[in-house]
């Protein structure tokens, strides 16, 4: 203990000798431990977003739509064919034991017009149980009801970035009267903000309407009751496979699909969508993960280059050492423990500095930051057998060297 | 009582290639405590070899090294190391102290690895460079003194840990000849006063005249073994006066 105090010293005094040369070693260290800190960091944090985001599309989701899986044929994916009706998606509320609730869209965009302002949205004609399934919440005003669905009403209900568009600050939207291809509409609501998502697209930026009223005024009735999406929301979210399973029986029976043939639909699980986004931020981050590692490989063999020059530099110290008690394995000691002081300053500092930098990037990034203690402790720790691994070759180079040869040394 | 160091056919073999060159050819000699021995011969005689292996930093090829009864050649390497801290001081021709740290950091090196407490350290390496002279020194690093200073500062830290035998290699080699004589009074005080073993290598007669004894080396062997003037009268008077003629 006593030993190891002194050898702290001895090594301190060393590292101060040439601080210039300590700082620049510590400085490779440093930039190495903050970038695994901020890649681990921003990995988590990102992964985060994508979860929450996923949450936030309402639980136990499932979504059918039109076409199969491509895989090299040429089927087309989502709500390209159109196989899809309101009778499926009433057949499945009416047949489906594991299904709460079932919704049903159809989608496209028009220029909508208000006083002097217009914006082009996404209108989306859907059923009264949307809100419902897709787990969003009124900010004002109420979603519009069955009767709104039967008489084909023309009410509206709006996405946040639309009221922004078309309203004044502090103007009412209620009871306001919309233009959509020439017919007029009564807004009778707004809906809570989603954000935007994490490829980009503005989820608030849309106009709710009932599904016969967007079907006949908006979207055109070429194919009466052909549907894009049906939105199912499983009993619970264990039950979301069985649900899926249900719906593949349901609709192969309601489509005449023989055994041998393929779905000419496809049902997307929450869980699916959570995976494939889980794993492709897992993959992006445990690259990132690598490249950061490597500039942390470059510091450590950073401390071995400036450990090898010092013990050729110091060899006649080595010598003085050895000539007045010191054994090889206090040599050793020393030259480890100066590997050490280097790495572990260079990963303190480098903690601090990724956790400002993770924090930094995450804000400009709108992700979360999420303050990881296992990946400090695994940098310190990491940074430390850094020190070890790369100090020892060079540590024991100094501990063999022979005293009288190195007394002479010039 | 056993003499301090015993030799007996002593050899040491270099391999250099494939030539083997014998540097000692069997060096038996006995050395008492409280002796001043100076070892002379030119260079490639063997003397370095010779103190080397005194001073517990070489092993002899054959023959046997007996330091206060003990029997060197059998020793680890580590066990050598321990020995060297405890019983030996080192005094080198070319001052050989860690530079850019101070006079009292590089007394204190040896008790570094004696297990000496900080507390301790810093007392006795104070004690002894105020015993040379240099209580005023002691926060001076090695290039802020002179020749003479260091040397004393090497001096202090062979002291420290009060060793039975100091061993000085061309102590004066590197400096006048004025700052010489200061060295090897100093040298002679400790041996006079306080009974210390000190072998001296050189190749200078006038600093080989400061002691009791003297052991001419030459390929290898001990070609003379005199006792000198015994510390009176330490130099020819003649040569004193030149030297100091040379130096003003």
């Amino acid at each position: 203990m006593k030993f190891l105090r002194m050898t702290l010293v001895a090594a301190l005094r060393a590292l101060r000798r040439n601080k210039m040369r300590s700082a620049l070693t510590i400085l490779g260290i440093v930039i190495g431990v903050a970038a695994v800190i901020t890649t681990v960091g921003l990995g988590q944090g990102a992964s985060e977003a994508v979860q929450s985001q996923i949450r936030s599309l309402g639980t136990n989701l499932l979504v059918v739509v039109p076409g199969t899986r491509t895989r090299g044929g040429a089927h087309s994916g989502w709500g390209g064919a159109s196989t899809l009706s309101v009778m499926d998606a009433r057949a499945l509320e009416r047949e489906a034991t594991g299904i709460r609730a079932v919704s049903y869209i159809r989608r496209g965009s028009a220029q909508v017009l208000y006083g002097n302002s217009n914006w082009r949205t996404t209108i989306q004609a859907t059923t009264p149980s949307y809100l419902d399934v897709s787990d969003s919440a009124m900010a004002q005003g109420d979603f519009f009801d069955e009767r709104d669905m039967k008489n084909g009403a023309r009410v509206a209900v709006l996405g946040g970035t639309l009221v922004g568009q078309l309203f004044e600050v502090g103007e009412d939207p209620i009871g306001a009267v919309l233009r959509i291809k020439e017919a007029s509409f009564r807004v009778i609501g707004v809906l809570e903000s989603k954000g935007g998502s994490s490829f980009g697209s503005d989820r608030d930026d849309l106009l709710l309407v009932p599904f016969t009223t967007g079907e006949r005024r908006i979207l055109g009735a070429t194919l009466p009751g052909v549907v894009e999406q049906i939105i199912v929301s499983a009993r619970t979210e264990t039950s979301a496979h069985e649900a899926s399973l249900e719906i593949e029986d349901i609709l192969r029976q309601r489509h005449r699909i023989r055994p041998d043939q393929e779905n000419d639909f496809t049902v997307h699980s929450q869980e699916e969508i959570a995976n494939t986004m889980g794993s492709v931020t897992r993959i992006l981050s445990s690259v990132l993960m690598g490249v950061a590692s490597i500039s942390l490989l470059v510091g450590g063999i950073g401390i071995m280059n400036i450990l090898l020059v010092s013990v050729i530099e110091r060899t006649r110290e080595i010598g003085i050492r050895m000539a007045v008690g010191a054994k090889g394995s206090h040599i050793l000691v020393q030259f480890l423990v100066e590997a050490m002081i280097l790495s572990m300053i260079g990963g303190i500092i480098g903690i601090i500095l990724g956790l400002v930098g993770t924090q930094v990037i995450a804000h400009f990034a709108e992700i979360p930051f999420v303050f990881s203690p296992g990946a400090i402790v695994g940098a310190v720790l990491f940074s430390g057998s850094v020190g070890i691994f790369f100090g020892f070759y060079p540590a024991r180079k100094a501990s063999n060297l022979d005293p009288i040869a190195s007394l002479r040394y010039e | 009582m056993t003499p301090l160091i015993e030799t007996h056919g002593l050899v040491k073999e270099f391999a250099r290639g494939d030539i083997r060159v014998l540097a000692l050819r069997g060096i038996s000699v006995s050395i008492e405590r409280g002796e001043f021995v100076a070892i002379v011969g030119k260079s490639g005689s063997g003397k370095s070899t010779f103190m080397n292996i005194l001073g517990c930093l070489d092993r002899p090829s054959e023959g046997k090294f007996v330091l206060e009864g003990q029997d060197v050649a059998r020793l680890s390497k580590d066990e050598r190391a321990e020995l060297r801290g405890q019983k030996i001081g080192f005094v080198f021709q070319a001052f050989n102290l860690i530079p850019r740290t101070s006079a009292q950091e590089n007394v204190e090196l040896p008790l570094i690895y004696s297990g000496a407490s900080r507390a301790e350290q810093a007392r006795r390496a104070r004690e002894s460079l105020e015993r040379l002279g240099l209580g005023g020194r002691t926060e001076h690093h090695p290039s802020q003194l002179s020749g003479g200073e260091q040397q004393r500062v090497a001096i202090a830290r062979a002291l420290v840990n009060h060793p039975q035998l100091l061993l000085a290699d061309e102590p004066t080699g590197n400096l006048d000849t004025r700052t010489s004589l200061e060295i090897m009074k100093i040298l002679m005080q400790l041996n006079r006063a306080e009974g210390l073993t000190v072998i001296l290598v050189t190749h200078e007669p006038e600093i080989a005249a400061f002691a009791d004894r003297v052991l001419t080396f030459k390929d290898g062997e001990i070609v003379s073994d005199e006792m000198g003037s015994s510390g009176e009268g330490v130099l020819p008077a003649s040569l004193l006066g030149e030297k100091e003629g040379k130096d003003s």
